[in-house]
């Protein structure tokens, strides 16, 4: 391939990216201002920031469901891995690898729409009482998130060699001592990366929280949506809230941005 | 299609693996004594690694689908505790002569048909420019990549502020042009378009990246071979390197398509379905009827309907990856 990139197209690039960025920065400048400054016409580029609008936002109930948005992606995040990474394991080195099983499986959790899920859950929780509980969020998230941990962690341990393991079956050591004590710990980026991973998806739904949950376990995504309704042309405030839950996201991803494609079509191709 | 020799059909090949499978257990030779008991343990072993996943899976997967499809087959309506009886194909009858699910089918057939349109173009055409070994173009990737990493939430918040008169500074620019200044989203004619932008801005850098990863796998053999043999820059793109992404750009394409279909954020937050139906796609049809006129029964054999086209479209999608798309 030319190994030269003319500087005509890396200009091009650098404009694109501004122009492509140009509605978060929007967004994450407008956080900054009072509810009037922010939509006065003609836009001032310069402003005396103020952190008024986080200030009300802390003191306000929407630090309780940024608690639990963090609760429930933390909880189905290390639920998903307890019980997806033996699973994976076993996939990886077993003789029955079952991979277009799995791949289907993986695959078809993903693509159904959430609704397909949402009914049925629905109506179960209304019988159980977990209707706007955290632990019914948590368990819904395993729809997608346990499939995604077996097939990322799958492609993970592949890529870790047998023959240490090996030596260690030689020394005496059972599966689970050769699990724990070696395949664990040298996959262990891989393990980080699913993490991140269940955590972003857990963490960015919507439409999970806005159908299970009314007051009491509402997450961050839905309680800002609340903020349009309620507390209308509070937009210094939604601005705030928007970039409080959007920046935890963009810097975890970008850690895993080489993982993205791999993940993101978790199902249909191999690792 | 389907029967074609090269390419096996996929129900059938994993029916071959579990034979082959099965076949190469059975015939494994026990060396020694102590080592069948150990390979036993292990298999034991395995299998309780293995079962509490897929037991939760089954559980949390296989029977909320099933109870959806039972559900779809009554008149269940939240409100009235009686209506949890069985009517058979009844719901399906209704929808089939249902003009609102036929335009809602309508609505999500443009939807996607730009949204994924779109995002081909763009995607592809910023991978091309990103497709370098400079450090620079590195960092840019990273960039792009912030759209489709942000809570939709915020991607729909985001677009209905700048799409809404008055507060908005797109609104403000279009003026100071002396452009109509438009209500984008309450125009039955605009407020597709206005989802439309939002949802390209928001999934370009999908197609962007599996390209770019596409991209930089490419063999770099016949493309100089071509190059010596005094081929133009656009017969090297068009003859070559094109036949060479089709794989990976089915592959971006069928994905996009697939989750085309699952836009909820962007209209529930942006257009709530409106102005009347213009923006309601199918899945927002089935929530309103599910969830704001109580109909569960109904909703759910709109889902079902759904699920088979997803189904389709997935099994599309891995006769696609058959043919050795890798990335990254």
């Amino acid at each position: 391939m030319s190994s030269r990139v003319p500087a005509v197209s890396v200009l091009v690039a650098a404009l694109l990216v501004a122009a492509v960025l140009c509605p978060v920065v929007f967004i994450v400048q407008m956080s900054f201002r009072t509810g009037h400054d922010a939509f006065r016409m003609p836009p001032t580029l310069v402003f005396s920031p103020t952190l008024h609008n986080y200030v009300d936002l802390v003191e306000g109930k929407f630090v309780r469901s940024l608690a639990n948005s963090a609760v429930t992606a933390t909880s189905t995040t290390v639920l998903a891995l307890v019980l997806g990474v033996p699973a994976a394991y076993t996939f990886s080195r077993a003789r029955v690898r079952a991979t277009g099983l799995l791949s289907l499986w993986t695959l078809s959790t993903r693509m159904a729409p959430a609704i397909a899920f949402g009914i049925p859950f629905f109506l179960i929780y209304k019988d159980l009482g977990l209707i706007d509980t955290r632990v019914g969020l948590v368990v819904i998230y395993l729809t997608f998130n346990l499939s995604l941990v077996i097939w990322m962690m799958r492609a993970f341990f592949d890529g870790v060699p047998r023959s240490l393991e090996e030596a260690a079956y030689i020394d005496g050591a059972g599966v689970v001592r050769a699990f724990l004590r070696i395949a664990v710990p040298l996959s262990a980026p891989g393990l980080a990366t699913t993490a991140i991973f269940t955590f972003l998806l857990s963490w960015n739904d919507f439409f999970y929280s806005l159908l299970l949950t009314r007051s009491e376990a509402v997450t961050a995504p839905v309680a800002i949506v609340n903020f349009m309704n309620y507390e209308s042309w509070e937009w210094g405030k939604v601005a705030a809230a928007a970039t409080m839950i959007m920046l935890p996201v963009v810097a975890l991803s970008i850690v895993v941005r080489k993982y993205l494609v791999r993940g993101l079509t978790a199902g249909a191709l191999k690792g | 299609m389907l029967a074609s020799s090269a390419k096996r059909p996929f129900i059938l090949s994993i029916l071959q693996r579990i034979v082959t499978t099965t076949d190469a257990v059975l015939a494994q030779p026990a060396a020694s004594p102590a080592r069948a008991s150990w390979s036993r343990a292990r298999r034991r072993m395995f299998a309780a690694f293995v079962v509490p996943a897929v037991g939760v899976l089954v559980v949390v997967t296989v029977l909320p689908l099933l109870y959806l499809v039972v559900t779809s087959l009554t008149p269940l309506d939240l409100t009235d505790p009686a209506s949890r009886r069985w009517t058979g194909l009844a719901n399906y009858r209704q929808l089939a002569g249902d003009a609102r699910f036929w335009n809602s089918v309508w609505v999500q057939g443009q939807l996607s048909f730009w949204t994924v349109s779109l995002q081909l173009v763009i995607g592809f055409a910023i991978a091309l420019l990103l497709n370098g070994p400079m450090r620079a173009l590195e960092l840019m990737r990273s960039a792009f990549i912030v759209p489709m990493v942000m809570p939709p939430v915020v991607v729909a918040l985001i677009w209905k502020i700048l799409f809404t008169p008055d507060i908005s500074i797109l609104d403000w620019t279009l003026g100071l042009l002396g452009l109509p200044q438009p209500a984008w989203l309450a125009d039955p004619r605009l407020a597709l378009w206005a989802i439309i932008v939002a949802d390209v801005w928001e999934w370009f850098p999908f197609v962007m990246l599996m390209l770019l990863a596409a991209l930089q796998m490419l063999p770099a053999e016949p493309l100089e071979a071509a190059r010596l043999d005094g081929a133009s820059r656009w017969q090297v793109f068009r003859h070559i390197t094109l036949p060479l992404l089709k794989p990976a750009i089915v592959v971006a394409t069928l994905f996009r398509l697939i989750d085309s279909v699952k836009a909820f954020p962007h209209i529930f937050i942006m257009t709530g379905g409106g102005p009347g139906t213009a923006t309601e796609v199918t899945n927002f049809y089935a929530y309103l009827q599910g969830f704001s006129y109580t109909y569960i029964g109904y909703s759910s054999a709109v889902i079902v309907v759904m699920l088979i086209a997803t189904l389709l479209m997935s099994v599309m999608l891995l006769y696609a990856t058959g043919r050795e798309v890798e990335v990254e």
